[in-house]
């Protein structure tokens, strides 16, 4: 840590170290915040600050590109991770804490060893062998996007190409786990009306009914006979009408109304 | 001005500013950008009734200009619902990324060339930097957060269908978009702004570049949600999309991301298309002086208006599509079209480049030949795709009467109802089954 | 070098100030008449529909074209430096940049032909 001080303070302005302890800050508390939030949501978009807060420290480092690619990159694919989330685990439903994987606790206690070693050498790396510096790079080529162009089509040609692989795995694989095939060909708007029109029964749904007591859609409209109809009512509403407040006793009072009689008090009846 | 000022263009013309112009021009920029999404209410609404044969507001102020003041007025006297099911933090957070993401894009954009305000020269642009297209990207997708977290944290299913559609709709548009920048800057050759505009001094890239410049302006529809596009606020279907549950200036916070996008786009294609802050052929050649000063704002304010009554006149013209219909159109047309585009221009420009005009005119030809029979091969073989599926005699669907899948080298074929081959026994099941009224005794057997 | 940044900020800070106010203004100056039905998810006047337990769940699809869109994101990404510094990479450029997007198109078409692209 204090050889990381020691480089900060090495390094920079101090607009550069206000912005860097602001955005260290965030990152950080974006990385805890995901963590433990119980929400998947919630996790999603703690990581969202937390790559915009990184994007901001590589553009203060006088990276702009990579700053923000970071940003168009990360908040696209936090956005497909949230939508992912979404589709997978409901719209609202909390994280499960069951660990179906076995064994992934000491795979993930392995990986963090490493990925740790891996951070203790490149933090030592920089600070024993004096690092160049970004500005004599971007000065190079004419430019941060020059020298990165440079960079990517000349010296790393080889895995610029492979990341078009990587892509591709990334698109089959998404195909083979959301992809339905149809069986079936797609029936066009005109095949849609001509089957209606089949039907015998082309023109609309009926309305909610002119009698309704309800003035709501799960309430049935009125045949020209005066019986109500159920097919007024969207199908969502149908096995439910209990629950959004329409009761049979209604219709019946309105089919008496409707028949010209009056009201008569009494134990409603079974419609279906 | 001083002969060591560097000339128009140079990116080392830009973070000079002292600390109180920096925040004066921003706060311009700020108060401008609200003033014009207010006249920009006003004008849609005066346009789209003059095309709908109506008047539009005329009673508060002279013309009605006055009427969006009155909106804003009644919006901030509203009483703010939180839903009860909604998720209070994110609920409120949503608006505020909206407003806040709209109003960054135009730090960027260049509004004329260098003048003096209070005896400091300085561009009339509030920044640029060498990625600062790659940041209009960048913020866009940070506004796509507003919409999508306030569809899933109203609690409400319209809310949550708006949000998604919207994010769907506005992912698939931006590739569209980001790849229509790409010719730009291969003739550029920079992604800041303001040399882009100084790279149009003799020809608009809209020119140059039509292709391109159509693929935007259609991107850019989508991108905003306006008609014909507007499917996330699609009022028939969802009633107002992820918007439905906020009231008041919460609300009215959409509005304004909605309105100041719509300038921000058109700003962006005035910038990398249409020569920027330049004025237009007829002045500029006839007025030598048209591009000094404070007159290219003029211009730009003008070119943003046309910008913004095209996007009234395409409300006021076309029916709004079918969601699938608008995103095969998205993936299946603007993609497939910008890619071919790119690989065309850089082509033409990486020949000229290495060969010289001569080579590159019997290779152009050769290309657009070449072009033309793959086009023509490609079209051809989209056109029989559907007679190929060839109807597999031996293979049904029904063996024995329950469902089976293809063998290899079976084609699956839809049949209405069970095929001859079924036994007569299994036939009555069936019709049994399908009548629905014989399920239960069915199950117990 | 970091000025050129700054005055992004000075907006951002004006633009997420007045964010900020207008979010908070309704519950200082507007009213508040507590309605529990007003407090609903709004359903054109019904009760809202009783969603499933856990949420409702939304077609897969979206997983598909998000993942697209990735896809074409990060080739975007690699146009943009290589369409700025097309002058200086040469011919060589050219032909690795066309390779690339030969490649990426290869998984496109297959997208397409499977179907992937279509919307019901």
């Amino acid at each position: 840590m204090s050889v990381l001080l020691a480089t900060i303070e090495q390094s920079g302005s101090t607009g550069e170290q206000i912005v860097f302890w602001v955005c260290a800050a965030i990152a950080v508390v974006g990385a805890v915040g995901m963590l433990i939030s119980r929400r998947a949501v919630h996790s999603a978009l703690f990581i969202a600050a937390t790559m915009i807060a990184l994007a901001v420290l590589y553009v203060s480092q006088g990276a702009p590109f990579l700053g923000m690619a970071q940003i168009v990159v990360y908040t696209g694919a936090v956005m497909m991770l949230f939508l992912f989330v979404l589709m997978l685990v409901g719209v609202d439903s909390t994280e499960s804490l069951v660990e179906t994987l076995k064994g992934q606790r000491i795979a993930g206690l392995a990986l963090a060893l490493g990925f740790a070693v891996l951070l203790f050498a490149a933090i030592g790396n920089v600070s024993y062998n004096f690092a160049v510096g970004i500005d004599g790079a971007n000065a190079a080529d004419g430019g941060n996007v020059q020298g990165i162009a440079h960079l990517i089509f000349d010296r790393y040609l080889l895995a610029f190409e492979v990341t078009s692989a990587l892509l591709i795995t990334a698109a089959l694989g998404a195909m083979v786990l959301a992809h339905r095939e149809r069986h079936t060909p797609r029936k066009s708007q005109r095949e849609q009306s001509e089957d209606r029109v089949r039907s015998g029964e082309p023109q609309n749904l009926p309305g909610p009914g002119v009698y309704a007591l309800h003035n709501a859609v799960g309430t049935p409209g009125l045949l020209p006979d005066g019986q109500p109809t159920d097919r007024s009512v969207p199908e969502p509403l149908r096995g439910v009408s209990a629950a959004v407040g329409v009761d049979h006793e209604d219709t019946r009072r309105v089919n008496a109304l409707a028949a010209g009689g009056a009201i008569i008090p009494g134990k409603a009846e079974d419609e279906s | 001005m001083n002969p060591t000022t560097p000339q128009y263009g140079d990116l080392a013309l830009f973070g000079h500013d002292p600390l109180w112009l920096v925040i004066l021009k921003a706060l311009v920029l700020f108060i401008g950008l609200v003033l014009l999404t207010l006249f920009t209410t006003w004008f849609e609404r005066r346009v789209v009734a003059r095309m709908q044969q109506r008047v539009g507001p005329n009673r508060a102020g002279p013309f009605g200009l006055l009427v969006p003041l009155a909106d804003g007025i009644k919006l901030a006297l509203k009483e703010g619902i939180t839903p009860a099911n909604a998720d209070k933090v994110v609920y409120l957070l949503a608006p505020m990324i909206a407003a806040a993401a709209a109003m960054l894009v135009f730090a960027v954009i260049p509004l004329g060339p260098v003048v003096s305000i209070f005896g400091v020269s300085t561009p009339l642009q509030l920044t640029d930097f060498s990625v600062s297209t790659l940041y209009i990207l960048a913020i866009a997708s940070i506004g796509i957060y507003g919409i999508v977290l306030a569809g899933w944290s109203s609690g409400s299913t319209y809310s949550l269908l708006g949000g998604l559609r919207s994010s769907a709709q506005m992912v698939s548009y931006e590739i569209a978009m980001g790849l229509s920048f790409v010719a730009v800057f291969l003739y550029a050759g920079s992604m800041s702004t303001s040399q882009i505009v100084a790279g149009q001094t003799d020809w608009w890239y809209a020119v140059l570049l039509l292709p391109s410049f159509v693929i935007y302006l259609i991107s850019m529809v989508g991108e905003t949600n306006r008609a014909p596009f507007d499917l996330p606020e699609a009022e028939g279907e969802l009633v107002a999309g992820f918007h439905t549950e906020y009231s008041g200036l919460r609300w009215a916070m959409f509005f304004l991301a909605e309105y100041v996008n719509m300038i921000n786009v058109s700003a962006v294609a005035i910038t990398l298309f249409l020569g920027g802050w330049r004025a237009p052929a007829p002045i500029s050649t006839v007025w030598s002086g048209a591009n000094d000063g404070w007159w290219p704002i003029l211009w730009f304010l003008g070119k943003i208006l046309v910008m913004l009554f095209v996007f009234v006149w395409l409300r006021g013209t076309l029916p709004r599509l079918r969601y699938d219909q608008f995103m095969r159109f998205g993936w299946k047309v603007l993609i497939p079209i910008s890619i071919v585009w790119i690989l065309l221009v850089s082509a033409w420009r990486g020949i000229r480049n290495e060969y010289g005009t001569d080579l590159r005119t019997t290779l152009i030809w050769l290309g657009v030949i070449l072009f033309a029979i793959a086009a023509i091969a490609f079209l051809l073989d989209l056109r029989r795709a559907p007679e190929d599926e060839v109807v597999e005699p031996t293979y049904d669907p029904y063996a024995g009467g329950y469902p089976v899948p293809p063998l290899p080298g079976q084609e699956f074929t839809y049949t209405r109802r069970a095929p001859q081959t079924v036994p007569a026994t299994v036939v009555e099941t069936s019709a049994l089954e399908s009548t629905g009224q014989e399920l239960e005794g069915d199950r117990n057997e | 070098m970091g000025e050129v940044y700054l005055p992004i900020l000075v907006l951002g800070i004006l633009g997420a100030a007045f964010a900020v106010f207008s979010v908070a203004a309704p519950s200082i100056i507007g009213p508040r008449r507590y309605n529990r039905a007003r407090l609903d998810a709004y359903e054109c006047g019904i009760d809202p529909t009783p969603q499933p337990i856990g949420g409702g769940r939304f077609p897969i699809k979206y997983y598909l074209t998000a993942m697209l869109f990735i896809v074409f994101d990060i080739e975007i990404v690699f146009l943009y430096p290589f369409a700025v510094a097309f002058d200086q990479l040469r011919l060589f450029g050219l032909i690795e940049m066309a390779v690339f997007i030969v490649t990426v198109l290869a998984v496109y078409a297959y997208v397409w032909r499977r179907g992937g692209l279509e919307w019901d």
